[in-house]
């Protein structure tokens, strides 16, 4: 039976301790498996002298060498024949540059069960219908980033009934289409369905902000949700405090704060985070995190921020299974949440190569010392 | 933060601001033409208060808020003071070029004027500098428009402010905008409303401001440029020394800063053992200054390791240590640097300088050179000659001194136009 069965069927999705076992024989599969299938993959592992076999426990998955997400963008890495491969998303691409990642699949077969367990133990399945505001991209053939992707994914946790986005393809390029979301909103706020917005959080609060300005303030019908995903960064120079955007949320569209849900994941790391009842994102068993000291690499504990490397062994087709973003975090504790979900929790300061993320973050002290 | 004819406004007022901007423009272009003492004296009263302290505590939190050495912040107000402006008036405008023409017994005058409104659109990297551009197109008589970066702290339209407090008359002259670059709109509004647009930045930035402004309005670019050290392989540890130190103060993130240093030479044991003295150098300067931020380590982090991981397609060699690395290259290509004391180090044998340099003649500035005096000539030809603007010593590399050209040219010039009459 193929090793990630025993990670990606696992009923709790927040049960690390008991899927240790099942973690570290899927990464050691997975691993052996892309040593075969690509030769780039297994020239890294043979510079850095690593064998794949030996990974037994966690502590070995530390030495297990990483793949910065700029190599992805650099180079094409494929374990299995590129046309085989089911869905190919490509990142968002910061500076033009974007990573071409596709998936087996059986990795996709996995990677539904993950959206089904998850979306069942953070309760976001209905089955009322809804009618959704997408604060990304019209899907079109042109458009493959994995954040439209996502953003689509989640309209089906709830039927739709109806699907208006803020960006919108027209005539060859994408519009900003604003007015038309605002008209959708009230439109939607007067049917009995509850309503679910989805999108970047800064393109939301700029929203709901010129709504305020302009007095509008729909109630929406109980049940509605406010979903965020891809991430803060368009606010890293902006400081937006997270609980500004919730009481936002509840001011102008009278959604309370348990009606916002916030997604965490990559292209280059497919894995749904998806926040708790405290907006924290702890980790789920089918990924790890691994923060790394910003000048040698090396493992720091919890509380200490550093570059967030993410491990999982979801995808076959590439060696995705350890992957260090470009993101400065912190993972902190077990138990230090609060929320109930025993599972320690990844808090993202911001992108490197910005000033000042890390000096206003709690762990700031911590970071000088070490 | 906006400022309207000597008055800060609050953000979001653009609206309000550009409302009657056209009546005002043309009312002053239709007044007398602004005396450039009027500026000089402005700035250099503004500067005397600033070393006298009288907005210590602006500068110390701005000090504080960035890591610019003080001396930087001293020579910069420097800038603004009587002798350094009338030197760099003299420099630029000088009287000389303006002789009278004459042809078949008539004779008609020359002079000089301003080209009207210009439409400044700063860049982001030095603090202060959105400022001196204004004081430039003010001291070639122009009514200015500035366009702060997004990322200004706020230095920039404190200081304009403070000296249209100096000299209320030049209120008429300065406008700032607080619009993101992204307010289309507002850009073209601004930019038709203007006889000459000033874009720093790259080269997305000046694409755009073509894109802006009527096909017949004078743009005048200051680009993103590279810079570059040269040393043969006779340079001295001294010389490693001050370059090390300049790579380091300066971050890497001025035009003028060093970004890797050519060897002249095409054998490979030359070349690496320069670059393990630029690196023992750089470790030594490092050391002498604070830690660089984490954010900023943590990238450069990332880019060297992903260069190890590349070094089986690439050729190249990591040295890395101390907050600080050098990058040993087998190419010859002109490239930005990972910044902040990470640099690279390459052979480029003299005669083959000017074919690699050919392609990025526009992206060319200042080259420090690291050789014995009786080569500097020679080199500063060669280097000149492949389109290098400025050569200096290889710790000046960032020397900011009145009345010297910016990019290869006058500013002033170009901010200004040349009319023959019958005066």
């Amino acid at each position: 039976m193929d090793a990630r069965a025993r990670v990606f069927n696992h009923h709790d999705p927040y049960d690390l301790k008991g899927t240790e076992d099942a973690f570290v024989a899927a990464m050691r599969e997975n691993a052996l498996f892309q040593q075969a299938g690509c030769a780039d993959y297994a020239r890294i592992l043979r510079e850095q002298d690593f064998d794949p076999a030996s990974i037994q426990s966690m502590r070995d998955l530390e030495r297990l060498p990483f793949l910065p997400t700029l190599y992805f963008k650099r180079h094409k890495l494929f374990a299995m024949d590129e046309k085989k491969l089911l869905i190919q998303a490509t990142s968002s691409g910061t500076g033009g540059v974007k990573s071409h990642i596709g998936f087996d699949n059986l990795g996709m077969y996995y990677g539904g069960r993950m959206v089904l367990t998850m979306a069942r133990r953070h309760r976001l399945f209905s089955p009322k219908p809804c009618n959704y505001l997408i604060f990304g991209y019209e899907r079109t053939k042109e458009n493959q980033t994995a954040i439209s992707k996502t953003a689509y994914g989640a309209t089906f946790f709830a039927p739709a009934l109806h699907r208006t986005y803020a960006l919108r393809w027209r005539n060859g390029q994408y519009e900003l289409d604003l007015d038309g979301m605002k008209q959708a909103l009230l439109r939607y706020s007067r049917s009995p369905f509850p309503v679910r917005f989805m999108g970047f959080p800064a393109y939301t609060y700029f929203f709901l902000s010129s709504l305020r300005e302009e007095g509008i303030r729909p109630r929406l019908p109980v049940g509605s949700k406010v979903m965020f995903g891809g991430g803060w960064k368009q606010f890293y120079t902006q400081k937006v405090e997270k609980e500004t955007v919730y009481r936002l949320v509840e001011e102008v569209l009278g959604v309370p704060e348990s009606g916002c849900v916030e997604f965490f994941g990559a292209v280059e790391h497919p894995i749904l985070y998806c926040d708790c009842a405290r907006h924290h994102f702890h980790v789920p068993v089918y990924s790890r995190v691994i923060i790394r000291n910003v000048d040698t690499l090396k493992p720091v504990p919890y509380g200490t921020p550093g570059l967030v490397n993410l491990l999982t062994p979801m995808t076959k087709s590439m060696p995705i299974l350890s992957v260090m973003t470009d993101d400065i975090g912190i993972l902190h504790p077990p138990g230090s949440c609060g929320c109930g979900i025993s599972s320690p929790w990844l808090e993202i300061l911001g992108r490197v190569g910005v000033k000042d993320i890390v000096t206003c973050a709690a762990g700031a002290e911590e970071f000088l010392k070490g | 933060m906006l400022l309207i004819r000597g008055k800060l406004w609050e953000d979001g007022r653009m609206e309000e601001a550009m409302a009657d901007l056209e009546t005002h423009l043309t009312h002053a272009l239709s007044g007398p033409p602004l005396d450039p003492m009027l500026v000089v004296d402005a700035c250099d009263r503004l500067a005397r208060a600033i070393e006298a302290g009288e907005y210590a505590a602006a500068l110390e939190e701005f000090l504080s808020v960035h890591e610019v050495p003080r001396e930087m912040v001293d020579q910069a107000i420097g800038l603004f003071r009587r002798e350094s402006l009338l030197y760099k008036l003299h420099m630029e405008l000088g009287e000389g070029a303006l002789e009278p023409l004459c042809a078949d017994g008539h004779v008609w005058q020359r002079r000089r004027f301003p080209l009207g409104v210009l439409f400044h659109i700063a860049a982001g990297n030095v603090d202060g500098l959105p400022a001196y551009s204004v004081v430039e197109g003010l001291l070639a008589g122009n009514i200015n428009l500035l366009k702060l970066p997004s990322a200004d702290a706020g230095l920039s339209v404190r200081l304009l402010h403070a000296l249209t407090q100096v000299e209320p008359a030049l209120a008429d002259y300065i406008y700032v905008f607080d619009l993101p670059s992204t307010d289309l709109d507002g850009m073209t509004r601004l930019a038709n409303l203007s006889d000459g647009v000033v874009v720093w930045g790259g080269d997305e930035a000046v694409r755009a401001a073509r894109r802006l402004a009527h096909p017949g309005t004078k743009i005048i670019s200051w680009g993103h440029k590279l810079s570059f050290a040269y040393a043969t392989a006779d340079a001295t540890m001294d010389d490693l020394r001050a370059l090390a130190r300049h790579i380091c103060q300066t971050g890497q993130v001025l035009c003028t800063s060093c970004q890797g240093l050519y060897v002249d030479s095409d054998r490979f044991p030359v070349v690496k053992r320069m670059a393990e003295e630029l690196f023992a150098a750089l470790q030594e300067a490092a050391r002498e200054l604070p830690p660089v931020d984490p954010g900023l380590r943590g990238q450069a982090t990332l880019r060297l390791y992903n260069e190890q991981l590349e070094a089986a397609h690439t050729g190249r060699q990591v040295l890395r240590g101390g907050g600080v690395s050098v990058l040993l290259c087998p190419d010859r290509e002109l490239e930005l640097s990972f910044l902040h004391g990470n640099c690279w180090v390459k052979g480029l044998p003299r005669d083959r300088l000017i074919e690699t340099l050919r392609g990025k003649k526009e992206y060319l500035q200042t080259a420090g050179l690291l050789c014995a005096p009786a080569d500097r000539p020679v080199l500063t030809e060669l280097l000149c000659r492949a389109g290098i603007v400025r050569v200096t010593e290889p710790g000046l590399m960032s020397r900011t001194v009145a009345g010297e050209a910016h990019d290869g040219t006058f500013p002033l010039r170009e901010y200004t136009r040349i009319a023959e009459g019958l005066w």
